[in-house]
């Protein structure tokens, strides 16, 4: 391509070994650039990667970033700071007898992030290093109790000397976590005013943050984790940020860059709530769909993301993705909202072994990631892949993976098959592998039906969204006999996470605890009351929402600001989030109307005869969102042609080993085919990124949109 | 499979390897020859030559003599005698069964009602190495740990004979 084309937006992945850069021109045409990651200053890596990806274009950064609209982030390196523990020295303030909590932690912080056997196998099991070190930690005599009335008072004196101690151990940030300070935030007020006026008395200058002002939300553990991640790593990582926005804006764009947040949307990087960005990386996939889906007029999808080392399943419903308010990472339980979705240690890179106890077949959890499998001599890789097994096959071109990039060895991947699976089994070498990927999309099959099982739903009001590197290969696999609506693959699968971000909206999203009972037998002049602790709250995050939109000069005015409100039958243990179309509630009727939705969707989720309305309902938090449009990718149209492909797009045919027969299967180039084009199975269409597998029995129809519909016949 | 080596499994057993090491084996399939390294490992740090047919506990291993005799010896060559026996009647035993001998080695209000329960721990007469610590009730006869059946566990185990 020439300088006919406008790049218009920028996303940039920075993973732990690559940076990843995908830019996106007006037609909705993408080019993808990978480069080292340097992570002393990671704008060296951004600037390789995007040289590398404009190079597609024949064009320079200097050419491409002024017509740039929109940049968007999403990198690691956070990440990394907190699993190395390498942050800021921070000193935190607990409530007198908590001063423990991080060497305490929760139990189920000693195996967050286990496979399911090690879960079991309780000796794997280990305690985190603290993130914070006891010496940096002081507790303070108060308490609030949990209907919010002060208990204990605070003792003013031990707060001071717990600053002065503090200041003394030369920490660089204070944070401050008392227990129900969701409840009533005095005592966190007050211990700030302390703090400060030591600061100024001593002439001292570090930030400090207290709990009630930053996640006003229940759950004291997940609650301080938070915030001290943010000043522990989160602050370091904006100096990074910074310099990489600066570098961008050197080379001519005029946009501020935005981080993908854990909560669907991208944010700025001078928001103070830096720590919900940790992880967004898989996230991506997920609000891609869900642009996706609202443009082609899809309202219930199931995402599905095989790549190499995870199996990423998440479910949209009447357009939404669901929100988890206290999710994990890097081992710790956080209180911040992130996008529900599950993940699996099945990718196309899991390991594959035969258990000598059991002589059974086991894939994964563990993988070989990047390096793909035996296959690839310089990967070093000594166990049999899920790869190998595709190559085995001959799904997988051994000349073509990466575009021909790397080369694998075929007879390489057949001997380790043969010795480490087919001979213990006592089975043919191809026999074996079938068996094996047989297995694997059995088992993501049965991941995928309890998913959609397990909420209530069935496949039948469902479209199967297939994406990932791996995922076109076996879409077939695990879509057979299913029963889904429709199964479709975007012909950009490879890069759809990145694609994802670059969809999201701008976004502040806040919630607040609240745990106000709603009665069954509740009275008007009461619900009134409620409704105002409601807005009275609601306004309290609003003017979050402003203030940190305002760092980015957006008015107050152009904001879109829609509240939800998580809540739950009274006794019961999980909430569902009730989502309104407005910004605040307006009077009782809005609230017996969120009341009616909230109905509707347990029924939904749960069953209809599973409500249990008798002892009315508790309103857990309430969720302030404000967004603002922002330049989204355009989706490909070509006007649909012939059924029949262009001869051009065939790469003629190839023996394929397919459940126990061999079959001459069609190849196609993915690039070289037409929308209107139908390929029946067998088929295999490659690409530089990915392969996709049109089995037998189906049928493969690729629209308008350059998304293949996968077809299976009706079955006789 | 997996398979170690020996300078790994050493370390495994001096705790010396990282905890994320230490994980990716506990996490593996059994490594099919470990039983032979361990054995291994041991005969060599042992000053003594008689062949170590299953290490018993630290520092204890049961061991073939030149003359047929299979004895349980303790890493400094005391040995205790035939290990059908246990070992525990030749060794030395201190217990403690008293509250001022608790709080040689628990804080006050952290150990047991010696009324209740002793500790009875058990040195080895060479050596004077600590061996054993049981936490009995006053009385209890001597708990014989383990007794294992040799051939079978060569035979049906490791697929040889002993």
């Amino acid at each position: 391509m020439s300088l006919e084309t406008t790049p218009r937006i920028l996303a940039i992945d920075a993973g732990g070994t690559m940076t990843d850069t995908f830019i996106i021109n007006e037609k909705g045409d993408f080019i993808v650039g990978k480069a080292q990651t340097t992570p002393e200053d990671e704008s060296e890596g951004f600037m390789n990667s995007s040289r590398d990806a404009l190079a597609y274009w024949d064009m320079t950064v200097e050419e491409a970033f002024p017509s740039l609209v929109t940049g968007i982030y999403s990198g690691t390196s956070m990440l990394n700071r907190l699993l190395e523990r390498k942050g800021r020295k921070v000193g935190v303030i607990v409530t007198k007898g908590m001063e423990d909590y991080f060497r305490l932690e929760r139990g189920k912080q000693s195996y967050l992030g286990y496979s399911y056997s090690d879960r079991l196998h309780v000796c794997t099991h280990q305690h985190n290093e603290p993130i914070i070190p006891r010496s940096q930690i002081r507790g303070v005599p108060e308490r609030i109790d949990v209907f919010g009335d002060a208990a204990i008072p605070m003792d003013d004196d031990a707060a001071r000397r717990a600053v002065e101690e503090l200041l003394d151990e030369g920490v660089e940030a204070i944070c401050v976590n008392f227990m129900f300070s969701y409840r009533n935030p005095a005592h966190e007020l007050q211990m700030k005013d302390i703090v400060e006026e030591v600061l100024s008395a001593r002439g001292v200058d570090i930030p400090v943050t207290i709990a009630s002002d930053h996640y006003s939300v229940r759950g004291d553990f997940p609650r301080l984790n938070t915030l001290t991640v943010e000043a522990f790593a989160a602050e370091p990582s904006r100096q990074h940020l910074r310099a990489i926005d600066a570098r961008v804006k050197e080379k001519g764009a005029h946009f501020d860059l935005r981080i993908m947040a854990s909560h669907g949307g991208t944010i700025s990087i001078e928001s103070r709530e830096l720590a919900r960005t940790l992880v967004s990386g898989p996230i991506g996939g997920v609000i891609g769909a869900t642009w996706l889906c609202d443009h082609i007029g899809v309202e219930n999808v199931f995402c599905t993301d095989i790549g190499g080392t995870s199996f990423d399943l998440a479910i949209i419903t009447g357009g939404e993705y669901d929100v988890k308010p206290y999710p994990d990472m890097a081992r710790m339980l956080l209180a911040i909202p992130l996008v529900e979705m599950d993940s699996v240690g099945e990718g196309t890179g899991s390991y594959v072994r035969v258990n000598p106890t059991s002589g059974r077949i086991e894939i994964g959890p563990d993988s070989a990631g990047y390096r793909i499998g035996t296959s690839w001599p310089e990967g070093n890789v000594t166990t049999v892949t899920i790869n190998d097994c595709n190559v085995v096959l001959g799904l997988i071109n051994p000349d073509y993976f990466l575009g021909g990039d790397i080369k694998l060895d075929r007879e390489r991947a057949l001997k380790a098959v043969q010795m480490q699976i087919a001979e213990p089994l006592g089975i043919d070498v191809y026999r074996a592998a079938s068996g094996v990927v047989e297995l694997f999309e059995e088992s993501l099959k049965n991941d995928v039906l309890s998913r959609i099982m397990g909420k209530g739903y069935a496949p039948i009001n469902y479209t199967l969204l297939n994406y990932g590197g791996g995922g076109p290969l076996h879409v077939g696999g695990i879509s057979e006999g299913m029963g889904f609506e429709r199964v479709l693959v975007p012909t950009w699968a490879a890069g759809f996470s990145a694609f994802g971000c670059s969809c999201s909206d701008f976004e502040y999203r806040f919630n607040a605890s609240l745990d106000l009972p709603l009665a069954p037998d509740v009275s008007p002049d009461e619900k009134e009351g409620l409704v105002d602790m409601i807005n009275g709250q609601a306004a309290f995050l609003r003017e979050k929402i402003v203030e940190e939109f305002g760092k980015s000069g957006i008015d107050e005015d152009d904001l879109r600001v829609r509240i939800a409100i998580r809540m739950q039958y009274m006794g019961q243990l999980r909430d569902l989030e009730v989502r309104t179309d407005f910004e605040w509630l307006d009077g009782p009727e809005s609230l017996d109307q969120v009341v009616a939705d909230f109905e509707v969707l347990y029924a939904k989720v749960y069953a209809l005869s599973a409500r249990s309305p008798e002892l009315g309902y508790l309103i857990t938090q309430i969720v302030l969102s404000g967004t603002v449009d922002v330049e989204k990718p355009a989706l490909p149209e070509e006007p649909p042609g012939d059924a029949e492909p262009p001869p051009e797009a065939s790469k003629g045919t190839r023996e394929v080993y397919w459940r126990g027969d061999w079959l001459e299967g069609t190849i196609w180039e993915m690039e070289k085919l037409k929308a209107g084009n139908r390929l029946p199975g067998l088929a295999i269409v490659e690409s530089p990124a990915t392969t996709f597998v049109v089995p037998p029995g189906s049928s493969a129809y690729l629209d308008k949109h350059r998304i293949f519909h996968l077809e299976w016949e009706k079955e006789g | 499979m997996p398979e170690y080596e020996k300078g790994t499994l050493e370390k495994l057993m001096d705790g010396k390897l990282s905890w994320h090491e230490t994980k990716s084996i506990m996490s593996s399939f059994k490594d099919p020859d470990r039983f032979d390294k361990y054995v291994q490992i041991l005969q060599d740090r042992v000053p003594y030559d008689d062949r170590i047919l299953l290490p018993l506990a630290l520092h204890l291993n049961i061991v073939q003599k030149k003359d047929g005799a299979r004895v349980v010896k303790c890493d400094c060559g005391h040995e205790f005698g035939d290990y059908q026996e246990n070992w525990k009647l030749g060794a030395l035993v201190y217990v403690r069964d008293s509250e001022e001998k608790m709080q040689e080695v628990y804080p006050p209000l952290m150990h047991s009602n010696p009324n209740w329960i002793v500790l009875r721990e058990y040195y080895c007469p060479g050596c004077r190495t600590q061996l054993e610590v049981e936490a009995v009730p006053p009385g209890y006869p001597v708990v014989f740990d383990f007794k294992p059946d040799l051939e079978t566990f060569y035979k049906e185990w490791l697929g040889r004979e002993i």
